[in-house]
């Protein structure tokens, strides 16, 4: 159902929301913007351009928790989860795509994470569109796009003084209970914006055959080619809203077993405790990335493990360009059919 | 701005006559932002190369992974050379192997501030010959003041021309004058004990502990750095306050006398991150008490990196 927001309703709305939940929204820290929890007084970020520098995954899975708590002199006990309810606004399609993604992770049948799982469930998404696609997004080429659904409770279209609210999920729908409902040529507008927005971006690179090219160019000097100017350094992986690794350190002193953040791209995320490092370099290490992403994912559930939120290339302290490495891949050669 | 079919001709001729066996560089990069470090091996890759204030790498980061027997050659402004030299006497490559191709540096444009200025979405950036920079974005063309746009580090530049190198392309620049470094210095040092530990917790702990600063640091070549050493743990893990806190400390304390004030580890950061008011510091330190700036030479051993039998701190020797 389209229902009406408008905008110099909206810090009442929010308001309205943080009786019954904590609302998290894009608001400016130094330099970016940060989802940070509303306030009495706050002054929301929304007109930038491009997303917040550190993706809303973080708010499921912080950059370091402590999972539990224990003594030298034996017993422990579980941290428990913070489980108020939550409401985020103001994400980006393409971050809340990426959830849908990480919940194939952490929320297996066999294996569900407890304390992302808590969160989760006690967490409503409302997205906001993006009208103004940024340039370093690639959605619609890996399959999402400035207005995916995938993910969201909710997602608003901004028609200018007001906001088009497109519910989702029942969850959504009650949320947004007490609005107007839009007319029909709002919705017309909106629809016509989105698609707009979504033909306004070039395709990035071609998706067809790109994990087979990767599949048979394992052992490629493409590898060594396209990292050779990489630092190593974790700033890619650490703001992507689809990379999830995470490292479990006792921190003794303290009495807290910890998860931090963890990525493919160090050179300790491999590291053996015989000494040996499977990924000895950053060619291996940058194999990996692209091919968990563009390959592995795709074997496990049939979807590119990347939305294109264009963060690892905006923010690359080198200026390496995954579009750019993806569009060398498709020129490498393919495996000889053996007849 | 040096003449880039210069710069190209000379790094031709020194792959052609094989005095040297690869030239680091830079290309351009796929985003206008953004040159990329390169690594040229032949005279036609050569066409690729580019220079200008948008490079924002130290490229001396990347000596430390070549074998010392290669023959390298590499493009070097004031810091860069120093970083070099500093590389040199800690023995991680031969002098005699490298051919550093000089270039007085008018100062490194931070990127971020053109996007404050010119919007988020930039198209494309052309330094102009009136010291302004032509910024083409969505929202438009600017005219910017190249001065307005430099990185902190490369405004308060002491030393901008490469000192040592094998041939310097290009007009010397004059050297910068300390006392705009001093001021820097100053700015943080005058301020209360509560005011300075405030200001570092503001900085260190918005760390999400991805190392781009160690990683894009010439002088952070350690096989294994301080934070990745298990046993014992010299700091916490992850971006707890301790955790976040001592990484900053102890990585800037392991600069003294090393740090050339390129800034190269506040560019990198994806946070924001202020960092080079701690080494500045301890760069002042250094010129006030010992009178020695890192890199200025091949053979000066850092005050930190001397032991002598007289050494006042009885328990070294």
């Amino acid at each position: 159902m389209n229902l009406i927001l408008k905008k110099d309703q909206l810090n009442h709305q929010l308001n309205a929301w943080r009786q019954d939940y904590e609302v998290h929204a894009p608001q400016s820290l130094e330099n970016y913007t940060h989802f940070l929890p509303l306030q009495d007084e706050f002054e929301l970020a929304l007109d930038k351009a491009h997303n917040t520098r550190i993706p809303p995954k973080a708010l499921f899975l912080p950059t370091s928790e402590a999972l539990l708590k224990f003594t030298r002199v034996g017993g422990y006990e579980q941290v428990p989860t913070e489980t108020a309810p939550r409401l985020i606004f103001g994400i980006r399609p393409c971050d809340a795509h990426a959830m849908t993604m990480l919940d194939t992770v952490f929320e297996q049948e066999r294996y569900t994470d407890p304390h992302w799982q808590a969160r989760h469930d006690a967490t409503l998404l409302v997205g906001l569109g993006c009208h103004e696609p940024c340039q370093t997004g690639f959605c619609t080429t890996v399959g999402s796009g400035p207005f995916n659904h995938a993910g969201l409770d909710a997602i608003l279209t901004d028609l200018g003084e007001i906001f088009l609210v497109e519910t989702l999920t029942e969850k959504g729908e009650r949320l947004f209970s007490q609005l107007e409902t839009a007319t029909e040529e709002q919705s017309t507008q909106a629809s016509e914006l989105q698609q707009a927005a979504a033909a306004s971006m070039p395709i990035a690179f071609e998706k067809e055959g790109l994990k087979e090219k990767l599949d048979q160019n394992f052992d490629s000097p493409y590898w060594e080619e396209v990292s050779r100017s990489c630092l190593g350094c974790g700033v890619c992986t650490f703001l992507c809203p689809t990379c999830f690794c995470f490292d479990i350190v006792d921190e003794a002193q303290r009495g807290e077993r910890v998860r931090n953040w963890d990525t493919c791209m160090f050179r300790t995320y491999s590291l053996e405790a015989s000494g040996h490092n499977p990924r000895p370099s950053r060619v291996e290490r940058t194999r990996q990335r692209l091919s968990h992403k563009y390959t592995y994912w795709v074997d496990q559930i049939n979807q590119i493990g990347c939305t294109g939120c264009g963060r690892c290339v905006r923010y690359c302290p080198v200026g390496l360009d995954i579009r750019a490495m993806l569009r060398k891949a498709q020129q490498l050669p393919s495996e000889v059919a053996h007849v | 701005m040096p003449d880039l079919d210069a710069l190209k001709a000379e790094a031709k001729r020194l792959l052609d006559e094989g005095v040297i066996e690869m030239v680091i560089g830079f290309k351009a990069g796929d985003t206008p932002l953004h040159p990329q470090p390169a690594f040229f091996k032949t005279s036609e890759e050569i066409d690729q190369l580019v220079y200008n204030a948008l490079c924002q790498n130290n490229l001396a980061t990347y000596l430390t992974r070549f074998p010392k027997t290669q023959k390298i050659g590499m493009l070097v402004r004031g810091c860069e050379n120093r970083s070099v030299n500093a590389l040199v006497f800690e023995g991680q490559h031969p002098r005699e192997n490298l051919y550093l191709i000089g270039i007085p540096c008018e100062g490194i444009i931070d990127w971020r501030k053109i996007i404050e200025q010119a919007g988020e979405e930039v198209i494309s950036v052309i330094e102009q010959s009136d010291n302004t920079v032509l910024v083409e974005s969505k929202s438009g063309y600017f005219t910017l003041e190249k001065d307005t746009l430099l990185h902190e580090s490369c405004a308060r530049c002491i030393h901008p021309n490469p000192i040592s190198a094998d041939i310097v392309i290009g007009e010397l620049l004059p050297e910068g004058d300390p006392a705009l470094a001093r001021e820097q210095v100053a700015a943080f040092a005058n301020l209360s004990l509560q005011e300075r530990y405030a200001w570092f917790r503001q900085e260190a702990e918005r760390c999400i502990r991805c190392y781009a600063c160690r990683e894009a640091c010439p002088m952070c070549y350690c096989e294994e750095c301080f934070v990745d050493h298990v046993s014992p743990r010299w700091t916490e893990s992850g971006t707890t306050p301790a955790g976040m806190q001592g990484w900053h400390i102890v990585r800037a304390f392991h600069q003294t006398g090393r740090c050339t004030s390129c800034g190269a580890c506040e560019r990198a950061c994806p946070m924001d991150i202020k960092m080079t008011y701690l080494t500045e510091k301890l760069n002042e330190d250094m010129r006030q008490k010992y009178n020695f700036e890192a890199g200025m030479d091949t053979k000066t051993p850092p005050p930190f990196s001397t032991i002598t039998l007289d050494d006042k701190s009885r328990f070294i020797v």
